[in-house]
This record gives C-alpha cells, structure tokens and sequence, in this order.
C-alpha cells in the first residue's frame, strides 16, 4: 500500500507536497524519543503531535509518512519544514484509536 | 585472520529520562547532564546559582552490533539537533546547503557540556552513528550525516532545534525557541 492509496482509502487529507512511496508498518506514538527509538523505515506515524520537531525525527527514521489525528491545525513552520524535506504530512478528523481501527480493518499492521 | 565485521547496528540499552539545560546565574556558564528525574529545582553551588534552562524528555541508547555483538556505548551523547539555518555564515549550513542537493540530510550531535568542548566524540564513532540511522532506512531516496558540534560556527546564537521532546505538551503553536548555550 502506498501513502497515495492511503489517502484514498482512509480518507486522509494531504497537508504538504510529497513523492507517493510505500507504508510499511504503522508506529503510533506522541513521543519523539519512542519513534526515534522504536520506528521502523517505511512506517506510517501517527500523532496528535503537530510541533515542527516531528518533521526531522520522521526524516531521521525514514517514516512513509505522519498522520496528525484529533483534527489538529497544525502550525505553518512545521508544513514548510516538511514541504523543504519533501515529508508527507497527512490529516484526518478523526481520533488516532479510530483511525488506528480504519487502518487496521485495510491490512495495516504494525511492523 | 577473520575478516573484519561490516557491523549492522541497533539500539541496545534504552533509558527514557531527561536532559536537563541548566544556566549559572553568576559565571553565566551552561551545563547539560542527562537525569530519569524531572527535576526543576534551582540549587546553589559555592557562588554560582544553577537554573534549570530546559528540561526535555528524551533517551539514552547504545549501538550493538547484530552481526558480531559488539556494543558501543553512546553515554556522551546528549542528543542531535537539526539546522534552521539561523546563520548563513556557519559551517553547519554550508554543509547543509550543499548535502541537501544529494538529497544527504545534516544533524549536529552533542555531547554533554562542558566536558564535550574538550572531549569531543571521535569521528569514527560519530560515523557508527551515521550508519545506523542509514542502516534503518531506505537509502535510496535519501541518507543521514551527522558532524560534530564544533561545526556551528556561534553557540550562543545558534537556534537549531533538538530533536527531543520539549514543548510537545502544549495544544498551543510554539513560541519561537531561544538559543539555548
């Protein structure tokens, strides 16, 4: 599955401008030191998390991409971190726990 | 003579906790230490008065080799900052700058002040580091660098950011940070 299926499928809203390329394996977690620890390249983060810290530990780990849950707005310093690192920062209305439920109903498991 | 091992690394010895930026009121000096305690507490030491300048949830980790065991400690490293590019003239940047066109992304590791202005971390352990991160991703599409702090060109102007957890709690956008040396 790619972040581009994933958007059409999960109905995840695209906040930056990206290179679709393949989610593999899903780390949910509000913490940088856990994801810094703990992600695996190609994972999908989800996150109420919207600080811009989180686009360099995304490209530190090599996240697919970054799911902010909750209907968070998230600050324009951190979109244009993420557009100048081409990371794909995607949105979605709905809580991490429903969201994490949608993705694992379309096969996403963790890695 | 066995051949020399092309060591795959992973992290090893894991400790959440703490790094804790304090600030002498009297010499002005800063020190950073890492704790599993969240303390805040200001405390006096002969003349100088040390204030907690930030206190940032974040780990500590070793590298073990999964092909030959060998483990690698990595207690002197307090944590990696990314350039903002706040200095045009600084080393970080130019390097940044030109890494950023081979698609090779620059992060500045630090060691534990003051002991790390004089006992740096050696090359060839900052390169381990490089290579895990490198190792855990697909490089193809992009590749870590990381270089020493005494790149950065001026400290106490420096407004790079630490990859930690700091002002992560807030639903409120950040202020913009400081420079924290």
């Amino acid at each position: 599955m790619t972040t581009k299926d994933l958007i059409e499928s999960a109905g995840l809203t695209p906040l930056t401008q990206f290179e679709p390329r393949d989610v593999d394996g899903v780390i949910v977690s509000d913490m940088l030191s856990d994801v810094m620890a703990g992600a695996k390249s190609g994972n999908l983060w989800i996150t109420v998390q919207t600080h811009k810290n989180i686009v360099p530990a995304a490209n530190l780990v090599d996240a697919s991409a970054i799911v902010i849950t909750g209907g968070k707005k998230v600050p324009q310093d951190t979109l244009d971190l993420a557009n100048q690192h081409s990371i794909a920062i995607l949105w979605t209305p709905l809580s991490s726990f429903e969201l994490v439920g949608k993705l694992y109903a379309l096969g996403l498991v963790a890695k | 003579m066995m051949p020399e091992c092309q060591h795959r690394w992973k992290m090893t010895n894991i400790q959440f906790g703490f790094t804790v930026f304090e600030k002498c009121s009297h010499c002005q000096t800063v020190r950073t230490y890492f704790s599993t305690q969240d303390t805040w507490d200001e405390y006096r030491e002969g003349p100088c008065l040390w204030t907690i300048v930030e206190n940032a949830q974040t780990f500590k980790f070793d590298l073990q080799c999964t092909s030959c065991n060998h483990v690698e400690s990595f207690a002197d490293l307090l944590g990696l900052l990314y350039c903002t590019g706040c200095l045009p003239d600084c080393q970080v940047e130019m390097i940044r700058k030109e890494c950023a066109t081979r698609k090779t992304w620059i992060l500045v590791a630090f060691g534990f002040l003051p002991e790390a202005k004089s006992q740096p971390i050696p090359e060839r352990r900052l390169r381990m580091l490089t290579d895990h991160f490198n190792q855990r991703r697909d490089t193809s599409r992009s590749t870590i660098e990381i270089v020493w702090f005494d790149q950065i060109k001026n400290l106490s102007l420096c407004r790079g950011e630490f990859i930690h957890d700091v002002g992560m709690l807030s639903l409120e956008t950040p202020e913009e940070r400081k420079p924290l040396f």
